[in-house]
């Protein structure tokens, strides 16, 4: 189970943050929502360490780490994954050696021992034939799924998605999708999704969160969400360029 | 408080705040590269690359400086010379010592400085701003051993043996022209009478001094980097701006430590 208890976040006079407080039970797959720059990818960052917040605490299987250092951080990372925003696949190395880094330097595998756990999740992906090839190579939609074969290779129990089908093509966004509920289903896997992906919350989600204004809005089903007569979740859900959220 | 007294604290406090920021970040980027070059495992091989980077691909580049450095240099002082004694025994001996003391480590330091100093802290930059630096923490790989430490390794070396050649291009350079302009005689000219032990170690302790502050300055500027392409453009000024300017400092203090070691 993961907790956020008051979390609060600002970057200079920007506040982010402002007391948001959210769990997200063992197994679940919860979405978080709001608009470009409500806070909701510094949010989750927190909970593998990559920020720090100003105040609150994050509980994770019942463990306070929110004053880990970063060394204190390499076991939750190993069992808390993330696929992050841009893919962030290293340019110097191969598909294969993108997804065989984590288990170099989580587990301290051989080459040859972490090469064949690669395959196999680059297998996952539908990836395993562009293996020797370098991320510039290939296009954004598969340079995503390589990073989300990279994020599985310690078979976490938590995963991370940060805007996962953002640039996908339709079939590919599908793909993503079945991969989360598959993860649910088949391994139990956590997952917190940060996304806009309407057509996804309404056929992955759990739960949905909306952050505004640096706290929850909202924290309800597909259907809570969908049915809410908020102005603000109204407007968000309908894609409104008019009403009370800025745009 | 009043308001007015208010706006004085925070104008004056901010910098403070932000300088002491800045410098503790630094000076604990530094710190946890020497504590990994000592205690973390090596990747020799991407030493070895950016070695290649930073030392082979600035040869053309130190040649010109360098060379341009020693006949300008060499025809300015003879030039004086030559209006007060017209005696040039002693420009070459005086043109070498000051060159392995001073100019040769100093001059390759700020060359390095922008041309390495930029192209680490863009790439650096980069890579923090597209969170591909997150990514490697994520892997349990450190920014410092991974990004930082092979550059430090590779960037410290490099300077040294790039600050001999130098010496090497400059004393030629000036050879030359002392020689076709002066008609001073090659072997008159090169003489290592004035040079002594400690003008090589003073100008080698600067070389090192520089080779090791580029990469940290420069790679924390990149690690630091904020926003988007603006942020990256903003690492790059900084680290370029910093790294000459530690070079210029490191310069001042490593010729008052050399005279005080060794004024006797």
């Amino acid at each position: 189970m993961i907790e956020f208890i008051d979390i609060h976040k600002r970057f200079g006079t920007n506040v982010v943050l402002e007391g948001v407080s959210i769990t997200v039970d063992t197994g679940q797959v919860l979405y978080i929502i709001g608009a470009s720059g409500a806070g909701k990818s510094v949010l989750v960052k927190h909970l593998v360490g990559l920020l720090r917040p100003d105040s609150g605490r994050i509980i994770l299987d019942g463990e306070d780490i929110t004053w880990l250092d970063e060394r204190g951080f390499y076991p939750i990372r190993r069992k808390c994954a993330m696929v992050f925003q841009n893919s962030t696949l290293f340019d110097s190395m191969t598909l294969l050696e993108n997804v065989m880094l984590p288990l170099r330097k989580h587990q301290k595998m051989s080459r040859k021992d972490a090469a064949v756990a690669a395959h196999a999740k680059l297998e996952l992906v539908n990836m395993e034939r562009e293996a020797h090839q370098y991320p510039s190579a290939i296009g954004d939609g598969l340079r995503k799924r390589v990073a989300i074969a990279r994020a599985l290779t310690m078979d976490p129990q938590f995963v991370i998605f940060d805007e996962p089908t953002t640039g996908l093509d339709p079939m590919a966004a599908s793909t993503v999708d079945d991969l989360i509920r598959s993860l649910r289903a088949d391994a139990g896997v956590t997952s917190i999704v940060v996304s806009h992906d309407l057509r996804s919350i309404f056929t992955v989600a759990d739960r949905v969160a909306m952050i505004y204004q640096g706290q929850i809005r909202l924290d309800s089903t597909p259907e809570g969400f969908r049915s809410s007569d908020d102005p603000i979740i109204h407007q968000f859900v309908n894609g409104l360029p008019e009403g009370p959220m800025a745009v | 408080m009043n308001s007015s007294a208010e706006n004085f604290f925070e104008a004056v406090g901010t910098p403070v705040v932000e300088v002491s920021r800045a410098w503790g970040s630094l000076m604990g980027c530094g710190f946890r590269t020497l504590r990994s070059i000592v205690m973390a495992p090596i990747a020799w091989r991407e030493v070895i690359h950016q070695a290649y980077l930073i030392g082979n691909r600035s040869v053309p580049f130190i040649t010109v400086t360098l060379g341009f450095l020693g006949l300008i240099s060499v025809y300015q002082v003879a030039m004086q010379i030559q209006q007060i004694i017209p005696d040039f025994s002693m420009l070459g001996a005086a043109f070498l010592q000051i060159m392995i003391r001073e100019f040769a480590p100093t001059i390759t330091g700020l060359m390095i400085a922008t041309r390495v100093g930029s192209g680490i802290a863009a790439e650096i930059g980069s890579m923090t701003v597209t969170e591909q630096v997150d990514a490697l923490r994520m892997c349990n790989a450190d920014p410092i051993v991974y990004l930082i430490v092979p550059r430090a390794l590779a960037c410290t070396v490099m300077v040294l043996m790039l600050s001999i050649y130098a010496v090497l291009v400059a004393t030629i350079a000036g050879m030359l022209i002392a020689n076709a302009v002066f008609d001073i005689n090659y072997r008159t000219f090169l003489s290592v009478q004035l040079v002594s032990t400690d003008d090589v170690i003073v100008g080698s302790l600067k070389a090192l001094a520089y080779g090791f502050s580029i990469p940290v300055i420069a790679g924390n500027a990149g690690l630091t980097a904020t926003g988007g392409s603006e942020g990256v453009g903003w690492a790059t000024t900084r680290a370029v701006v910093n790294t000459s300017f530690a070079v210029v400092v490191l310069d001042f203090f490593l010729s008052i430590v050399g005279h005080i070691l060794f004024s006797h």
